[in-house]
């Protein structure tokens, strides 16, 4: 027994070594001669899982490419769950797919240790990289280069009941965040659900917090504890404790647009992807949105935003480029936005989809020039682990707001150093 | 014999209660899995469906063009792999009960050891394994890894250590070897043990979702957990669909488990001291 | 035993042996890996580590609650699933079920059960009894989760006793009737000792699983641990510190064998308490 233990730890010693870096010697065949002819090129694109009539617009979307581009086969691998776990695991093995999603969120950490291909050298003049909103694109830059291109964003809005607002003789949604805490208490007075849904999570609450001249988030370390954080954030509290507020938990439901959609919130602050789930799921609820209401006379709103980023380590570049570039390149954009499941990145393809003509979508197609991206550093989801954690409490009543904040500040900024 | 009957209808009581509270989440499991989306998010608890539907499973079997596949690989991976377990965590534990070799000690609380260490730190070097084996995507790369189970070593040993040694004793002085004693003689004394593992082994390897989904990486090598996951979305979850592809992974199951109960009932074991 | 000893070896050793390797580094597993040796630092790092000592605490109380019901639980719905009762094969099957529905489909139930308005607040208020947001309130969501995973995992264990029971000599009970023994004294005075073996197995795997819980703190909190760390366990934590950031592979690996050391200790505990081993 001793001496296979002497044999694996040579082995694992072995395995430390060159875990990570190899490509793993089975397929070093040509790299980038693949473009000059029509070599037939097989490509793998990762990503996660969504619903039947997505996947639909999405493989459509695919299939056109691939007319398109005959020599390109592109075969998309569904991780259908623990989506960036599985995606780093493959990465340490040097297996990840030749492209793939990746969220603002959690693309800090990947640019950080490069494994994504740089694409500044790809992006020609004629891609037109000014065309996409800025903040969305600033997410996937790090030091000076350009690791991804947004696919698609989403933003947040305003959903809200129109028969409880009728119910309730109220005209129209909200414009500001005072007359939003007006209405919320008259729903709840008037109608059996609550007046507001609220999300707890720093993923949605952020422009809020940062609505007072606070940050989250200040060089890499947390910094919401702040008193402009907590002034910011004191008055959802306030409406939670007055009873006109409650999170999707408090109702059994599994997230906001399942609260609203039971009738258990007169308004909600959701993303874009809710309303195609309202329209499949609930055909006969009686909701319209709006913009989020202004606070302090700021317009605000949450945009959450995913590229497609280059696996430094794909043979096959070229083609992988071509993949990339057709998709966040006016054609593939507008086929796939114009699903409707989610919100262009690119200006010149808002304005094709005629999205801020769309009553529903307007209202998310504005908040994209407004809102704050997702996206943050490499601490983020350290620090937004560590707010939700104690947010709660606060919002149930168990803490108050400042100690609530102060004690995740304290943990994150230490478990961070 | 009346104090004796009322005694029963308590015990009844108490029986019938317990099983309400195992019964009913799957029965509103089933009969979610023929109701709308709608229907399941807003009437909460009701068993019976207001508007049967079968779209949830025509969507499952119909509208997933690679079910068959998935489900074939499904069945390949977990009774191959069940067939495997059964024969080295038997041997194992045997060996670990009955069979005196130096080091069996050692051994025995290396397996315990195993136990302890959580999976989620060796999943990364794990993966790192096949990898450098070339089995990622790979039948073998399922199977192999997952033909041993030191819960199970542990279970069988357990079993074993209870048995009385005369009828080996007994076995061996008729002229049997070690491994002849093993197949027709342990082993047959083992079947409720046995019954047990393999209900157990089997549906660990057909519910498994976190290996399945790492290893394999090609949509024509998926299980059918991780194929039919894949219409979850990161935002909006389709409980429809999750609860008709749960009672479509729970049927097997629950078929082997019934059938195999039989080994569950005194009378059918094969000892001699009726 | 070859295959056996080679399957252990190469992907259950191994792997083991490597995440020791890396408890001694500062390790960042992506893009090359950078590997660092810093001695014993991550284990003398989580002296200092506020949530370890509160994910420790959690996971204690939960193993100490749950470990000891579900075996109980376990070994007495055996016992009377085992006595010839009519419609035994009925209940046996019915109280399967908890252990082969999904974790996703149990998440589903549980929330709704669980909600302030939900059938477990309904039902205590029929009682009289004092009700709670089961999932929120930081004081009770770990008790909510041990209700769930003690519902789940017990007939797990009483299959495993099942099976055990058909290996008690019939012969013995005979006996005992023959001396005037009753049923709760065949219990206590048969069925309990000769048990004793798979009982053991009952509880070092039951040790070990609750020590290592993981799935429902993690669905229940969305992977935060929260409220206030309330549900946050040993296992969860050492999954963010592997997955949430980066550069802290190696430090969640001296956690994992911690952990491990503390599951040791408490298996040792528990086979000094109950002389099991004098079967050697």
């Amino acid at each position: 027994m001793k001496k296979h233990l002497v044999g694996f730890s040579a082995v694992a010693l072995l395995l430390a070594a060159c875990g990570g870096n190899n490509g793993d010697g089975n397929n070093t065949t040509n790299d980038g001669s693949e473009a000059s002819s029509a070599e037939p090129i097989e490509l793998t694109l990762s990503g996660w899982g969504s619903s039947p009539a997505e996947s639909e617009i999405f493989n459509a979307t695919l299939e056109k490419f691939m007319e398109e581009h005959p020599h390109i086969t592109v075969n998309f691998d569904v991780i259908a769950d623990q989506y960036m776990d599985v995606t780093r695991t493959r990465l340490i093995g040097g297996n990840a797919a030749d492209v793939f999603f990746l969220d603002a969120f959690e693309a800090p950490a990947l640019m950080e240790t490069g494994v994504l291909e740089p694409l500044d050298d790809y992006i020609t003049d004629d891609f037109n990289i000014d065309d996409f909103e800025d903040p969305l694109l600033e997410a996937f830059q790090r030091d000076g280069a350009t690791y991804g291109l947004p696919k698609d964003t989403s933003t947040l809005a305003m959903f809200y009941n129109v028969d409880m607002f009728e119910a309730a003789g109220l005209e129209g949604p909200p414009e500001t965040w005072e007359q939003m805490e007006e209405y919320a208490q008259i729903l709840t007075d008037s109608t059996d659900a609550f007046g507001l849904g609220v999300v707890a999570d720093l993923a949605r609450l952020r422009y809020i917090a940062e609505s007072k001249g606070g940050q989250i988030a200040t060089d890499n370390l947390a910094s919401f504890a702040s008193p402009e954080v907590v002034e910011a954030l004191q008055p959802i509290i306030d409406l939670k404790d007055a009873g006109y507020a409650a999170v999707p938990a408090d109702v059994g439901a599994d997230w906001g647009g399942e609260m609203f959609g039971q009738g258990r919130a007169a308004m909600m602050m959701e993303g874009n992807w809710t309303i195609s789930f309202l329209e499949d799921t609930f055909p006969n609820l009686n909701w319209d949105t709006a913009e989020l209401p202004t606070i302090d006379g700021q317009e605000g709103s949450m945009a959450y935003t995913v590229a497609y980023v280059m696996n430094a380590e794909s043979e096959k570049k070229d083609a992988a480029w071509e993949l990339i570039s057709w998709l966040t390149g006016p054609e593939g954009m507008a086929e796939w936005t114009g699903g409707g499941f989610a919100l262009p990145t690119r200006n010149s393809v808002s304005e094709e989809l005629g999205l801020f003509e769309d009553e529903i979508r307007a209202p998310f197609a504005e908040a994209a020039a407004y809102a704050t991206v997702w996206a943050d550093d490499t601490n983020l989801p350290i620090i937004n682990n560590n707010f939700n954690n104690e947010f709660l409490s606060a919002f149930l009543g168990n803490k108050s707001l400042e100690d609530a904040l102060q004690e995740a500040q304290d943990v994150a900024n230490r478990e961070v150093e | 014999m009346k104090k004796i009957s009322v005694k029963r209808s308590i015990l009844y009581v108490i029986l019938s209660l317990y099983a309400l509270v195992t019964l009913f989440p799957f029965l509103w499991a089933l009969s979610s899995s023929f109701k709308s989306l709608e229907e399941i998010l807003t009437h909460n608890m009701n068993l019976i469906p207001q508007n049967f539907t079968l779209d949830n499973f025509r969507f499952i079997f119909m509208e997933q063009p690679m079910f068959m596949r998935w489900l074939f690989n499904s069945v390949l991976v977990a009774v191959i792999g069940t067939a495997l377990n059964l024969l080295f965590n038997s041997m194992a534990g045997y060996a670990l009960a009955r069979i005196s070799f130096p080091g069996r000690k050692s051994m025995f609380i290396l397996v315990l050891a195993v136990l302890m260490i959580p999976g989620q730190i060796t999943m990364i070097p794990n993966y790192l394994i096949l990898n450098q084996l070339g089995w990622l995507n790979s039948y073998h790369g399922l199977i192999i890894p997952a033909m041993v189970n030191a819960t199970f070593i542990f279970m069988m040993r357990q079993f074993f250590v209870n048995f009385p040694k005369e009828v080996e004793e007994a076995a061996q002085i008729d002229g049997l070897s070690r491994v002849g004693t093993f197949f027709r003689i342990v082993l047959p004394m083992a079947k409720p043990a046995l019954a047990a593992q393999t209900i157990f082994v089997f549906m660990a390897s057909w519910n498994d979702f976190m290996r399945p989904l790492i290893v394999m990486s090609d949509q024509s090598m998926y299980t059918l957990p991780v194929g039919l996951n894949q219409f979850k979305g990161v935002f909006i979850t389709q409980w429809n669909y999750i609860m008709a592809a749960s009672m479509v992974f729970t049927l097997p199951v629950l078929l082997l488990y019934a059938f195999f109960n039989r080994y569950f009932i005194k009378g059918l074991s094969l000892r001699g001291d009726k | 035993m070859t295959p056996t000893l080679f399957t252990i070896g190469v992907f259950v050793l191994l792997p083991i042996i490597y995440a020791i390797f890396l408890s001694f580094h500062q390790v960042e597993l992506l893009g090359g890996t950078n590997l660092e040796f810093v001695g014993f630092d991550n284990f003398a790092r989580m002296i200092d580590d506020y949530r370890a000592g509160i994910a420790l605490w959690n996971t204690f109380q939960y193993v100490i609650i749950v470990v000891p019901t579900q075996t109980l639980l376990a070994l007495v719905l055996a016992a009377t699933l085992n006595a010839g009762l009519k419609g035994e094969k009925f209940f046996r099957i019915v109280y399967f079920l908890p252990t082969l529905t999904s974790s996703a489909v149990l998440t589903l139930i549980f929330m709704w059960m669980y909600n302030p308005e939900g059938a477990f607040n309904q039902f205590l208020d029929l009682f009289g009894l004092p009700t709670y947001n089961w999932i929120n309130d930081p004081n009770v969501a770990l008790f909510a989760i041990m209700i769930m995973n003690i519902w789940a995992t017990a007939p797990f264990f009483m299959v495993i006793y099942l099976a055990a029971l058909q290996d008690i000599p019939d012969s013995l009970y005979e006996a005992a009737e023959l001396d005037g023994a009753g049923p709760f004294q065949k219990f206590r005075y048969i069925t309990v000792p000769q048990l004793r073996p798979i009982t053991s197995f009952v509880v070092i795997m039951g040790i070990i699983g609750t020590f290592q819980l993981f799935d429902q703190s993690y669905i229940f909190s969305g992977g935060s641990g929260g409220p206030s760390n309330s549900t946050l366990t040993v296992v969860l934590l050492i999954y963010q510190y592997a997955f949430d950031g980066i550069g802290r592979m190696g430090y969640a690996a001296a956690l994992a064998f911690a952990l491990a050391f503390i599951i040791l200790i408490a298996t040792v505990i528990q086979r000094k308490l109950s002389k099991e081993e004098t079967i050697y």
